[in-house]
This record gives C-alpha cells, structure tokens and sequence, in this order.
C-alpha cells in the first residue's frame, strides 16, 4: 500500500513515499511562492523516484507552514507532531527532538508511548533559526554547507556577543574587517546558534535520547556546540535530518489509510 | 443583535457612539479594568475603553515609546496621533503597567508634535499594587479627585444619586455577563469563544442603557439555541489583553472552542460586583482594588491561581491557553508559573507569546495551536 | 545552564573571588604585581579598583565583606532577606538582617566572571520567566532559582508603583519558590500629604512584617546608632558630589560606583563611612592640585549618565570614560535626596531630613529616606511631573554642568523606555546634546561592548565634544 507524507516549510518542501512501512523515496525542494506548486513539485519527484504515480498514493499527509495550501492531501498535521512520529520512527528510544527549520525552532518532548507531552517554539526573531545562519553564511562569503564543518578548522574560535541577528551582523563585519580567520568568525556563528537553541531546549526539559531535525541538524559545529552546552549527546539519524517531518507525516498518513480501511 | 454588538466591537467610531456624539453628549477614553467606569456612567458620560485595532503602522507610536515596550499603548498612540480618537473628549490614563502608564507623556508629548490629537481633558489616575486599608483609602480619594476634576472640566455634577444607579446599572449587567459566561461555559456551550469575547467588546464602548437591553435579549435567545460544543476540545484562554475576536476564531477554527477566560478585555471585567449598599465610593473602591485578577497586584498569585483552578473545573477544559503580548512580564512570567502549576494538576497548557495587533503571523499561531490539540487529542 | 556552572556556588565563587582580591593589596607592588600574572581571569577586575589606591582597595574590602555577610548569614544563625538595590539598608541593619540584593550581586557577577551572568539570565528563561524581564534581576535571580545562591527567609521589595518588572521578578520569585512577600508599594507623586501618609502607614507595615519574620522588635538605641552613621556618610557624600562641580572634576570616575555601590550595600555601616572619607581625601587632594580625577589628570569633557551605568566585564565602562579623559558625573543612582545633597539644597520640599528624636521620628525618617532611593523618587510618576525624572535631570545638569547626556539602561525597563526619547528632546532643547545607547548595562549579548563605544565616539565625534 502506498502513502505520502508531503512537508510545505517557508524554504523547502519536502516528500516521502511509503510502501506499508518502508521508504520507497524522498525528495527535497526549494519552496516557491505557491505552496501548492512547491507541493506539487516535490511530490512528482518523489514519485518519479519510486517509480509511481499520483493516483497509486492511497492516503497523504500534509504538514509544515503551508499545508493547508497543498490541494491532494487527506489530512493535515502540525509539523510538531510529524516530526516527533518521524523521529520516534528513527529511533523509538528519543525524548527530546529539537527541529530547527528556516523560521523557526521547536523543542518537543515526548513520554514513553512516544505521545507529545510538551513542546515549545522559538519564532520571536530569526535568532536561533535557520535564518540567521543562512545570513551569517552570506556574510562570510560560503557555502551554508560548509558553515558547519568550518568550526572544526578554526584555530582561535571566537564568541559572538549579540545573539540579535541585527546587532551579530555587525559583529561579524568588524571581525571580517580585521582579517580574522572566516572559520574562526563561523565557529562562533555556529556557537551563538546553539546558545540560542539550548535556553529553548532546556525550557522544554531535555530528556534522553535526544534528536535534532531539521536542515540545521546537518551543520556538525551547531551540533557539537549544542551537545556541549546541554551534556548530552545528541544522537544522528539515519536518514538525511530535513526529511523527518514529511517521513512523520507518511505514517501518519500510513495510520490513516488503516483506520479509514479496516 | 449580535450584528450591534459586531458593529461596536468591530470599529473605534461605531454607530452608536457617533449617534451619542451628535447629541451633544460627552465621550471619556480609559485604558485599563483598574479604572471606575461607574463615576463616568454617573457625570452623564459615556465611558469607552481605548483600543488599539485598525493599525497599518507604528511611524507615530515607535516615534515616542522606545522598542522594547508592550505594543498595545503603541497601537492606541498610533489611532491617536491619525485622529481616530478624535471623539474622545477626554482620556483617563492609569499605572495598570508600566507600558500603560507612560502613554500619559507620550501621548502628550505627541500632541505638541501633532495638533489637535490631545484631548481637552487628560486625567491620571493613581492605582494601588495592592489592597491594604490605607490603600483602598488612596483609591477613594482617587476616585473623589476624579469626580472633582469632571465636575470642574465639563461643569457636570456628580451626585450620589446618580453614582447609587450607575453602580446597580453596572452591576445589573455584570450579572447578566456572569450568566453568558454560564451559558458559555456549561455542558452544552451555546456561544463560541469568539462571540463572547465581541459581546464584552462591545459593552466596553456602547451606553451601558442600552448594552443591558442586548444583553437580556441575547441571553433568551441563546437558551433556545443549539449545543455548539459537540467533538470541540474545551480551553480557556488566559493571560494579558486579547480584543482581536480573530484571534479567538483562529483558535476555534482548528476544532476547540474557547469557553472561558481569565483576560483583561474578557471575564476580568465583570466578575466582581460592587455593593450597593453603604458609601459609593468606598464601595467602588473596594470592587476596583480588591480584584487580584490582574498580577499587577503583586504577592497575590495563589489567588489567581485558584481563580483559574476553579474555572477550568467549572468549565471542564481539556486545556489552557497562556498567552502574553512581548515585553508584558507581569503575565509572560506568570504564565511560566501558570504552567508549572496547572501541568502538574494535569491541566494541559501552552505557552505563546504575541504581538498586538493586526493578525499576520497566522500560520505560525495555527500550527501551534494545531500541535496543541493534536497534543490533548 | 551548563553541568561545570552548576557544580559551584555563585555567591560563593563571586565571594572568594573578591575576598582573594581584597586580600591582595597587603604586599608590596612587586608581590602584587607577581600575584596578578596569577589571577588572569579577574586581573584586570582586580586591577581597575586597586589602581585607585586607598579608596579602591576599602570598596573591594567593603564588596567582599557584603558578599562574605551574605553567604555566611545562615550559619551566623542572621535572617536573610532578598531585596533589590533601592531598598534602604538601615531599617533592615537595624532589624540585623542580611539583605540580599538581586542587582548588587548581579553586577558582581557581571564585573567578576568571565562571561558574566549569561548562563543565570538565561536560566531564568528555562524556568519560565520572561527573557525580555530586566537583565538587573535576572542575573542573580538565575543563581538563586538553581539553587546555586542562599535561599532567603523573606522577601521584601519597594518597587511596586515604581517598577513593574523590578517587583514582578521578586513577586515571581516568591511565587516560585513559596517564600513569604512583603511590598511597600509607592503613590505617583511624591511631595503631597496624601503622598506622604501613605507611605508611612505602608512602611509601618513594612515593620509589623519584619518583626514577624525576624522575631525581634526594632531597638530604638541601634536604630539610632545606624541613623547617626548614615547621618555622617549623608555629610561626606554632599561634600564629594560639591567637589564634582569643579571644573576639571577632582573627582575619580570610578568613585561613582562607589559611592552608590557601597551604599547600596553598606549604608548604616561604619565601612561605607571609611570609604567615604577616604574618597574625599583623594578628591579633596587632587582639587588642592587642580587636577583632574581621571588617571592623565586632565579633563576633556563632562559626562552625566540620566539613568544607570553599564556593569559587564571588568569594570571597563570607567574604564574607557578614564581613558577618554571624560569626568563621569554620575547618574540618577547617585541621588539619594538627603536635605544637605547639593542637588537638594534648593528643593527641601524633595529632600528627607534625618530626626533621630525619638521612635517615630526615626520611623519617619526611614519611610522618608526609603521613599528617596534612586529610582523610588523620580521613576514614580510622570517623567514630567514636579519633583521626578526630568526635574532632577535638568537640575543635576544645571548644578553639574556636564557636556554630554548619556541613557543606558536594560532591555527590561519599560519605564526608562517609555519616555527615554522624550527626556533626550528636553534635554537637547535645553542645548546639552543626549545621547540613547541600546546597550543592555548587564548583558553584552544585547549589544556589544564594541558597538557600545563606537556609538559613545561616535557621538563624541559629531556633537564635537571635548575637541
């Protein structure tokens, strides 16, 4: 049987294709301004990949910021939810799932059952977003992907003051203007970033295991700096960190299809 | 009626106050539930409670308040310095907060800037942060100097008389909010959250005469009317001013219904009646300070937190809404608290913080919301 | 908070630190010198006080007494009170309990420790208080609710009617802790009768709690006692801030936070009076000299802060206003609003007058001091209304006589902020040039010490001040 779960995020959107509980294929895209495009889009290149067709998706589940724009789902769920069945999936042992996506972040903690017991989220301002890296990215002149990877070459890692976005910009410029090395500047771009994402982390209460989801979960100095800010380590999972929400949502998708049939 | 209501909650210049304007009739702006609307009522005025809805902007309220304060006083310094409170013949400002407190220079300070936009009559008013007995005493001769100063502005008279009848007027329709909120709040809610919170609305700035007729008519027909509650997950919805009935739809149009409050344009001001009997002023001060609902009153929490204990009980609800505009620490700490305390009574809550004003960040409140019932589902 | 912050004390960590520093100045300059290659993380803290000589070594001796009273109260079988900064001392000293200030023990943190307080701020926010509360409670306030500070027996504030956030963070505290309340809660004016009166009858409740929190009764002979040392320390500090007016100033920057530092923490005390004297010996020698306080004894320009000062790292705001050469005049923390104050002669009406006749004079007198503390009188009602912020801004300008106003202040004030744009406007009509720093005093997250001072010379630079 085949189900879909379909994740419309402010900057990506993201598809899984399920065949009973197995993963047939995932697609990941840029978000346009149309959710219902960056929907479709996503969803035929999924299919594409498994070799299937729109018609052949027995039940979707759409999630993320623009699911109740995507015209073929079933049923919709919070990105909270999804991530946090998409996590459980992954690793049934997990506690705490921190997601951090282009808008916002969210610290979720689920009880043994793998029910949401309590969950907070962070979209005061772009600290502590995907956006604020991607602004320091820019600023320092390189790839998002290699942000992460460049606090392990720094030689002197500074600390960012501000965490403002606004004010750590123009940090980050008086630093660039002095010559300082770019890894030891994304070192402490990457560090401000965690120190951000532990005060909501720990106001969720961190229980073990602890995830992380979301593109942030790709960058190693994040979360390297966030495992040592909050003791703990922070387990990887197996599949690429952007694609849990919509892997949470194909199960769901999954129940649905169950309980609708039998 | 409801359309009335709609009509009154909806715009700062309604219909029924540009019909008291034209006769002849005199408007009193107020911010906050810590001042008498009873004294207003009996100088034969009209006492509104100041909004901040219909703003595209900030230019003028960023201009005088600073960036880190609440931006409900922003948003009614904005109307005023674009004239839509020109109606207002007066304006009663209070220390509810501290935010509250400085659109007093603010506002005056603007109408140096802006001609025109500062009302003739510009009152402070003093209110305890607690209730000991010099303090109710500090709020009678409040009230007195207030009654003194509307004497004198407006050349009106303040008799005992009037101010016995305002202070039954008022109490007669508190009454009958505390039987809405019954049929609210009942087994079988016949009213959404976001119809309750327009009628309050609206009974913040209509003649309170003819906002009790509304009230008797509205409260028979909604005993004849259907139970609305039916697969809807109950919440109360709690914490510092909410007047944006979107913002309650938004809620119930995820699948819950709002059906109780402990909120500062909601429940607060109505749940205490004054006593009719013995001085009137003494008595409003009693009502006026006595009520701990807002943590303005400090050291009071435990009474707040029983009051909302015993709402959720009454109103059987499945979870509750703590929510507090940015930079209000007064409730956006005690909802920490809140939380804490209602968890472990195994009372669903969550926490949110918002701006005041036009509803834009929708998508992300409803994913929130949405995650919340998936949570108490 | 991170598991190695949570395995120390704070109280105790600041309190070995300062009492290791005060300790330090017994040697020779070489021996000091030797031992401060040995101290790299509170060298430079250590150094800013004890370059100033005598008087900076008696405040660090003074700050490491207040700390070493507050952390030892418990076991010294004292009652400790939590309270903030505007909270007179004498009527609590009298009472023999230890009074706890969230912001005086904040700002030790923030000076002393590396990364100051983030860690307790943010904690804070991890159990439910609101991130956007003033960083000047917060700090401490994050060590105490970790546990990581001594729990007070009671909690007193004077705030309410002032402060909404100051007295939200101990109403929370007592909330969250269940720790007994007591607020002397203050009118919007503050020279009417009404005004007055209510204000005693709050501060005689103020007693009736504290004699049932400490068991005791007030005495009236130690009340004296402590009235007639605060008396002396009122008549030192008159002449000290006198001294200011002088052109250069020959009064040393960092002798700001001093003054109302130790008062805050010692005032009754025979400390502060040491202090005292000694300050104004310094002072009084440099103006025989004609000298400058500043370290080049010269003075480029005249600085008066309308709000508070900034707290972070080292001490480095007096720092910098040393190394610009710039005579800090201080700030509104500075008044204290005794009848002798300089500022005060010319408005008795505002001014507290110490009688020590008899029991209900020295109450009196108390309720009326207390009523005074910076920020209690001025920060009360409207920014323009007789006898608050504006009165005694435009008046500390006309009797100081400074070049530049500067407002720092926290994120949290919402009072400061409601009207801060507003004084600036008086201030400029009034042709002195102000400036707004969106600095936070006790968190450099906000903005940073770098961006701090670039807007301070920047600011110089445009107003052409001091060239």
């Amino acid at each position: 049987m085949i189900v879909a779960g379909c994740d419309v995020g402010s900057l990506t959107s993201k598809a899984v294709i399920l065949n009973d509980k197995t993963m047939l294929s995932h697609a990941v895209v840029r978000s346009s301004f149309r959710p219902g495009d960056s929907a479709r889009a996503v969803m035929d290149q999924a299919l594409d990949v498994a070799g299937l067709k729109m018609d052949e998706v027995r039940y979707c589940v759409g999630t993320g910021y623009g699911r109740e724009k995507i015209p073929f789902v079933n049923k919709v769920y919070s990105e909270i939810a999804c991530h946090a069945r998409g996590a459980r999936h992954l690793m049934p042992s997990v506690r705490t799932v921190i997601d951090i996506g282009g808008q916002d972040c969210k610290a979720i903690r689920l009880d043994d059952s793998g029910a949401v017991v309590k969950f907070v989220t962070n979209d005061k301002c772009a600290a502590g977003t995907g956006r604020f890296l991607d602004v320091m990215a820019r600023l320092l002149g390189v790839n998002l992907d290699e942000l992460g990877s460049l606090s392990a070459q720094a030689q002197a890692p500074l600390s960012l003051a501000s965490t403002c976005t606004v004010w750590a910009q123009a940090e980050v410029i008086h630093h660039l203007n002095e010559n300082t090395p770019i890894a030891d500047i994304a070192a402490a771009v990457n560090q401000a970033m965690a120190g951000r994402v532990a005060i909501l982390a720990r106001s969720v209460g961190i229980d073990r295991e602890v995830c992380m989801t979301g593109g942030v979960a790709k960058n190693t100095g994040v979360l390297t700096y966030l495992e040592k800010l909050l003791d703990v380590k922070i387990r990887r999972l197996r599949i690429d960190p952007q694609i849990v929400g919509a892997l949470g949502a194909a199960f769901y998708a999954w129940r649905e299809y169950r309980r609708c049939a039998g | 009626m409801m359309e009335e209501m709609r009509e009154a909650a909806r715009a700062l210049y309604h219909p029924l106050v540009r019909k008291w304007k034209e006769a002849g009739k005199t408007v009193i702006g107020y911010p906050c539930t810590f001042v008498p609307e009873e004294i207003i009522h009996a100088a034969g005025m009209l006492p509104y409670r100041m909004r901040g809805i219909g703003t595209t902007s900030l230019s003028i309220g960023d201009t005088y308040f600073g960036p880190v304060i609440c931006s409900l006083p922003k948003c009614m310094l904005q109307l005023a310095g674009e004239h839509a409170y020109g109606f207002l013949d007066g304006v009663i400002i209070t220390n509810g907060c501290d935010s509250m407190r400085r659109l007093n220079e603010c506002w005056r300070k603007a109408g140096e800037d802006i001609p025109g936009i500062l009302p003739g009559y510009f009152h402070y008013f003093g209110v305890p942060h607690k209730a000991a007995s010099y303090s109710y005493e500090w709020y009678e001769e409040e009230i007195r100097e207030l009654i003194k100063s509307l004497e004198e502005h407006f050349g009106v008279k303040v008799t005992e008389k009037a101010l016995r009848k305002s202070i039954r007027l008022y109490n007669e329709s508190r009454r009958l909010l505390q039987k809405l909120d019954d049929l609210r709040s009942g087994t079988e809610a016949r009213m959404t959250g976001e119809d309750a919170l327009t009628v309050i609305l609206a009974g913040s700035a209509m003649p309170r005469e003819e906002y009790t007729a509304l009230l008797k008519t509205l409260l028979k027909d909604l005993k004849k009317a259907l139970p609305i509650d039916k697969g809807r997950k109950r919440l109360m919805l709690v914490g510092s001013s909410n007047d944006d009935p979107e913002f309650v739809r938004l809620i119930e149009d995820s699948g819950a219904l709002v059906v109780a409050d402990s909120l500062c344009f909601g429940s607060r001001s109505y749940e205490d009646l004054t006593n009719e009997e013995g001085d009137p002023v003494a008595s409003l001060s009693r009502r006026y300070l006595n009520q701990c609902r807002c943590p303005r009153m400090f050291g009071c929490y435990q009474d707040r937190l029983s009051l909302i204990l015993d709402k959720a009980e009454k109103a059987r609800v499945d979870g509750v809404i703590l929510q507090n505009i940015r930079f209000c620490d007064l409730h956006g700490s005690e909802n920490g608290i809140f939380e804490r305390d209602l968890e472990a009574r195994g009372i669903p809550c969550m926490r949110m913080e918002r701006e005041y004003g036009p509803l834009v960040e929708t998508g992300r409140i409803r994913m929130r919301i949405d995650a919340f019932l998936e949570r108490i589902a | 908070m991170k598991r190695e912050t949570r395995e120390y004390r704070f109280d105790w960590m600041i309190w070995s630190i300062l009492h290791h520093a005060a300790m330090s100045t017994g040697g020779t300059r070489k021996e000091y010198e030797r031992l401060l290659d040995l101290v790299p993380h509170f060298r430079d803290v250590l150094d800013s006080f004890i370059r100033h000589g005598e008087p900076g070594r008696l405040f660090l001796k003074l700050i490491a007494e207040y700390a070493g009273m507050c952390i030892t109260a418990r076991e010294r079988g004292k009652k400790v009170a939590l309270t903030t900064f505007c909270m007179a001392t004498p009527l609590l000293f009298a009472f023999d309990v230890v009074p706890i200030m969230l912001e005086a023990w904040t700002v030790l943190g923030t000076i002393v420790l590396r990364r100051g307080t983030a860690e307790y701020l943010d904690y804070c926010s991890e159990v439910g208080f609101t991130e956007t509360s003033c960083s000047a409670q917060r700090g401490a306030l994050g060590a105490l609710l970790a546990g990581l500070a001594v729990r007070p027996g009671f909690i007193v504030c004077d705030s309410p009617g002032i402060c909404d956030t100051n007295a939200n963070s101990f109403s929370f505290t007592s909330a969250y802790l269940d720790i007994p309340f007591f607020q002397l809660d203050y009118p919007p004016s503050i020279m009417d009768e009404r005004a007055t009166g209510y204000q005693k009858k709050d501060f005689r409740e103020l007693i009736v709690f504290l004699e049932a929190h400490t068991g005791t009764t007030l005495d009236e002979n130690t009340l004296r006692e402590v009235l007639d040392e605060v008396r002396l320390q009122d008549g030192l500090a008159s002449e000290l801030i006198d001294l200011m007016r002088l052109k250069p100033s020959p009064v040393p920057g960092l002798f700001d936070i001093m003054l109302y530092g130790g008062r805050f923490m010692m005032n009754g005390k025979k400390i502060y009076t040491e202090l005292l004297r000694s300050m104004l010996r310094t002072a009084q020698a440099n103006a025989a000299a004609g000298i400058s306080g500043t370290t080049s004894k010269r003075e480029r320009a005249r600085g008066l802060f309308c709000y508070i000062d900034h707290y972070t790292t080292d001490a480095r705001f007096w720092k910098w206003m040393d190394e610009q050469d710039i005579s800090h005049l201080g700030s509104i923390l500075f008044t204290f609003w005794h009848s002798d104050a300089p500022y005060a002669r010319e408005r008795p009406g505002e001014a507290y007058h110490i009688d020590s006749s008899s029991m209900e004079a020295m109450v009196d007198t108390l309720a009326a001091q207390m009523s005074r503390m910076p920020m209690i009188k001025q920060i009360r009602g409207p920014y323009d209304a007789p006898g608050m912020w504006l009165d005694d801004l435009l008046g500390a300008v006309r009797l100081l006589k400074p070049d530049f106003v500067a407002y720092i202040g926290s994120m949290g004030c919402r009072n400061s902020w409601g009207v801060n744009k507003l004084l600036a406007r008086d201030l400029e009509r009034e042709g002195v040039p102000a400036v707004i720093l969106f600095a936070d005093a006790f968190d450099d997250r906000v903005q940073s010490w770098e961006s701090v001072i670039d807007k301070m010379d920047e600011f110089l630079q445009l107003r052409r001040i001091g060239i």
